[in-house]
């Protein structure tokens, strides 16, 4: 029989402990900066990167292959930003990049190096969260939730871009966003009561 | 992936430097290599990261002899949306980028990232098949086997379609590109960065190793130009062309005074198409004309087993295309 984990223990944080036990060491040292006549190379080890997220800096362990998503999501424990395809098919792992929305999974992190990243976490702070957030609840936009992370953060972007957007807009916005349960017209309704200043 | 060393440059004479070394590849979103690493179809020691180098190698502008300059790095969002394309000449390159995948990704990609795309073909982008494109065969699979999305037009032993649909509307415009190679700059025809056979053994683009694509020229276009693009998919959004067309057409006097058609998605190449481009000329457009140019567009057709839909499909798109045109 197996033993449940201490209740003062998360499930993320119990299975990433076991993980991490389960886990060889194979990172090679970093590469150090190449003399200042050449461009500069990293990796193919492990390496630390200073990313600015949600408005901080934050530093965090890469491989050059590492993803956006993976960093955000393995190396911050920021898990807002879902893996789904990891092809940059579904927006599961939106998040805003210098304000645009990028699939964080066909981003590499080095990539995001000096840029502006914003994620769902930006969007609540304890149990107050943001007018969108509130009107995703509101108007039930959302069945299984695995898309909304993605979903939130896409409609984030067409409110700050358009103020109030149209219909069309809105479609426009979130097709790079695949929800199985079809939310989509709640989704909208969602953008549209935030934008007429609804969930504050 | 495999693991991989992650170049950064600070200008152009260090990427180039960088990308003549062996088994380095260039990289400018990585929209695409990305999955092609992931999908381990490219295990490069080395990628150099172009991204840096956007200061020099990103925007549009307007040159003085009327000319558009597009830097290689600039991004779909942003040629969809820039004031110097606002043009009626121009809508065709507009109206490809605005429509391309999905808005995060032309958030990223850039434009030669499209144009130098690796096809899409099921075949060849998973290891498990043994195609002769990717090296791993003897023979083309989809010829024989499921070939919904594969070419109709100018194929040879491999019928790949090429992916870009930043391609036709370029080509229809007349549009140049350069390269810098060695520290030499050379500007040529767009046409020159297809294979002019595109076999199997042929990559999809004529790029030397370390050679580097910094910008593409679109020239001034003459009074009444105008041009469009338009393209099938399955899905509205969020999808790659079954069958694309690019038009240009020079108005004057009610009549097509010059006329270029570009096809999208049906060959391994974009293909242009001149003589259902001259049939064009001359002549006062009409449903009729536009019914004659479609049919001469795919003239030569020779489908596969699963895709001679795309002949029907392609003509109704050459005649919207030269509808939106020329309305």
């Amino acid at each position: 029989m197996t033993v449940p984990p201490d209740p003062g223990v998360s499930r993320r944080s119990f299975l990433k402990g076991s993980a991490v036990a389960g886990v060889a060491t194979t990172g090679i040292a970093a590469v150090a900066p190449a003399a200042p006549a050449g461009p500069t190379t990293f990796g193919p080890g492990e390496h630390e990167i200073a990313l600015q997220i949600n408005g901080k800096e934050r530093q965090v362990k890469v491989e050059t292959r590492t993803t956006l998503l993976d960093a955000l999501r393995d190396g911050l424990d920021l898990t807002g930003a879902k893996k789904v395809c990891d092809r940059g098919a579904c927006g599961g792992c939106t998040v805003l990049v210098d304000g645009a929305t990028v699939t964080s999974c066909m981003t590499l992190a080095m990539d995001a190096v000096g840029a502006e990243i914003t994620t769902i976490e930006s969007l609540s702070d304890g149990d107050a969260v943001h007018p969108l957030v509130q009107n995703f609840v509101h108007c039930d936009a959302m069945q299984c939730g695995f898309c909304t992370p993605g979903m939130v953060m896409s409609s984030l972007s067409c409110l700050q871009r358009r103020g109030k957007p149209t219909v069309a807009q809105m479609q426009q916005d979130l097709s790079g966003n695949l929800c199985r349960c079809g939310t989509y017209g709640r989704v909208m309704q969602a953008i549209q009561r935030t934008a007429q200043g609804g969930g504050k | 992936m495999k693991p991989f060393s992650y170049v950064v440059p600070k200008d152009l004479a260090e990427a180039a430097a960088a990308a003549a070394q062996p088994d380095t590849v260039l990289k400018g979103a990585g929209v695409d290599l990305v999955d092609r690493m992931k999908e381990r179809l490219q295990t490069p020691a080395q990628v150099v990261n172009l991204l840096p180098l956007r200061r020099e190698l990103a925007g549009v502008a307007r040159t003085a002899d009327g000319a558009v300059h597009i830097g290689a790095l600039t991004t779909l969002t942003e040629l969809e949306q820039h004031a110097e394309l606002q043009d009626p000449a121009l809508q065709a390159l507009r109206q490809s980028a605005g429509m391309t995948a999905t808005p995060h990704v032309r958030n990223r990609a850039t434009v030669a990232g499209n144009i130098l795309q690796f096809t899409r073909c099921w075949y060849v982008r998973s290891e498990a098949f043994h195609c002769l494109h990717g090296g791993r065969g003897p023979t083309c699979l989809a010829v024989t086997g499921e070939n919904r999305y594969h070419a109709v037009l100018g194929w040879l032993d491999c019928v790949r379609v090429h992916p870009s649909n930043l391609a036709p509307p370029l080509l229809a415009l007349g549009a140049e590109y350069t390269t810098t190679l060695a520290g030499k700059e050379r500007r040529r025809a767009l046409a020159e960065l297809f294979p002019a056979e595109p076999r199997a053994q042929n990559p999809e683009h004529t790029l030397l190793p370390g050679e580097i694509v910094t910008a593409l020229h679109v020239p001034k276009q003459p009074a009444g130009a105008r041009s469009a693009y338009c393209e099938s998919r399955e899905k509205q959004t969020f999808d790659w062309a079954t069958t694309a067309c690019a038009v240009r057409v020079v108005l004057q006097g009610g009549k097509i005074a010059a006329a270029d058609l570009v096809l999208g998605a049906v060959g391994p190449n974009p293909l242009p198409r001149p003589k259902a481009a001259a049939a064009l000329v001359g002549e006062a457009p009409s449903a009729a004309l536009f019914q004659k140019a479609a049919e001469l567009a795919f003239a030569g057709a020779n489908p596969l087993a699963h895709n001679d839909y795309k002949l029907t499909v392609g003509k109704a798109i050459v005649r919207q295309a030269l509808d939106e045109a020329t309305r």
